[in-house]
């Protein structure tokens, strides 16, 4: 008995801001350099009234062409861009997808740990008899948290949602999942105001960090140097484990698709690994840094180009919280 | 790593088009910016085993100044 990935859907939002684009904004950039570097090329921004819900809605509708929707006993929703303080953003998408009653939904905020952590929780609630068809939901829009003058973070993320089912299967097709935290790092990576601690702030102060980024308490602030030393102390090492809990060495395992977070730093923790290239999924040229929406993407599009009967894949999500998590799967066909 | 090799490195990974000397400031070079930041960052931790954070970013100036920040016993 076990579970299985037996779709993967996503939809980027119909804003494509090219490179091109944000060099008319910001025009002393190099963004040639950026593209080597970081890998992307463009990336999609929701519109002023379009929200991650609408764009989780889209990616479940383009998986119900594949699957009944009738079947989905629980809803899992990855956001940090909720529609509403409350109720549950999950809620609000049952009704809206007008799926069944009798089911359970909930949100979890998590950002770019969020997919690994959805595929183990549902892996969880169907290995232990409770349901036989999870909908993982992964919705982000930061681009709404962005200050028009934080050239760094314009650059890197966009927006996404993906929809995955996970179902029953009588042949196991998850391994095992691992989990890190440590809160010590919450501010490195944070949108201060507008929740509970602190008020969102009208005349909030503009800061400038970096290398001349603009942002105030009200928007997304990301220590970059610091994100990128957690991650390259943290990760490989994490990585490792992960292989070990699953008893399989890196010769064993078909892919590596790690959080598309950047492509220097992608490398990097590849380097570190020692994994060829052609074993560590690398593109976010399309798209850009979608937070927890990376990994499925990934994994729809790495299934898509290549053909093959089974795979494992070892995935592993990193970031925000500071948060990590990473796991076995086994992926079999076109997702 | 000796210094002048060290010297040699920073021109190349961060693809510097005017030469560096120990007294070069860093952060006046055309190149200077956020990528140029991470990708000293991987550098140094791939050669030193040395984690620079945001305030070591900060205080950089000179490239003595870097090789100060790395730790001097760490060059030949």
């Amino acid at each position: 008995m076990g579970a299985i990935i037996r779709n993967i859907e996503y939809v980027f939002p119909d804003q494509k801001i090219t490179n091109e684009n944000l060099l008319e904004a910001f025009p002393d950039y190099d963004f040639d350099k950026f593209e080597e570097k970081v890998g992307i090329k463009n990336r999609y921004w929701v519109t002023e009234n379009e929200t991650a819900l609408d764009l989780a809605v889209k990616a479940c509708l383009k998986l119900f062409t594949k699957i009944d929707s009738k079947e989905i006993d629980f809803i899992l929703y990855c956001t940090q861009s909720p529609e509403y303080f409350l109720p549950t953003t999950a809620c609000v998408l049952q009704n809206k997808l007008d799926l069944r009653k009798d089911i359970g939904a909930l949100d979890f905020n998590l950002g770019c740990s969020g997919y690994p952590y959805g595929l183990s929780i549902a892996k969880g609630l169907i290995n232990t008899g409770q349901v036989k068809n999870v909908l993982l939901v992964t919705a982000e829009t930061y681009s709404k948290y962005l200050h028009p003058n934080d050239r760094s973070n314009r650059a890197i993320f966009g927006d996404a949602a993906t929809a995955t089912l996970i179902s029953f299967s009588e042949k196991e097709y998850f391994g095992d999942f691992l989990f890190g935290t440590d809160g010590s790092g919450y501010d490195k990576l944070i949108v201060k105001n507008g929740c509970s601690r602190n008020a969102y702030d009208f005349n909030a102060e503009e800061k400038v960090y970096g290398t001349n980024n603009t942002y105030t308490d009200n928007n997304l602030y990301m220590n970059g140097p610091e994100v990128f030393n957690f991650t390259s102390e943290v990760i490989p090492e994490f990585t490792k484990e992960v292989l070990l809990k699953n008893n399989k060495s890196i010769d064993d395992i078909h892919q590596f698709v790690l959080h598309q977070a950047n492509s220097f730093m992608l490398n990097f923790i590849r380097k570190r690994l020692k994994i060829e290239e052609d074993k560590f999924y690398r593109n976010l040229s399309d798209g850009g840094n979608t937070v927890s929406s990376t990994i499925p993407i990934a994994l729809k599009n790495y299934s898509q180009l290549n053909n093959f009967d089974e795979q494992d894949v070892i995935i592993v999500g990193f970031g925000v919280g500071l948060s990590w998590s990473g796991g076995l799967i086994t992926i079999k066909n076109k997702l | 790593m000796d210094k002048k090799s060290f010297i040699l490195k920073l021109q190349n990974d961060l693809e510097l088009e005017t030469e560096i000397n120990e007294t070069s400031i860093l952060k006046d070079l055309d190149e200077w910016d956020s990528m140029t930041e991470m990708v000293l960052i991987g550098l140094v931790n791939e050669e030193f085993s040395v984690r620079l954070n945001h305030d070591d970013i900060e205080k950089i100036s000179t490239v003595d100044s870097l090789i100060e920040i790395i730790g001097f016993d760490k060059f030949d």
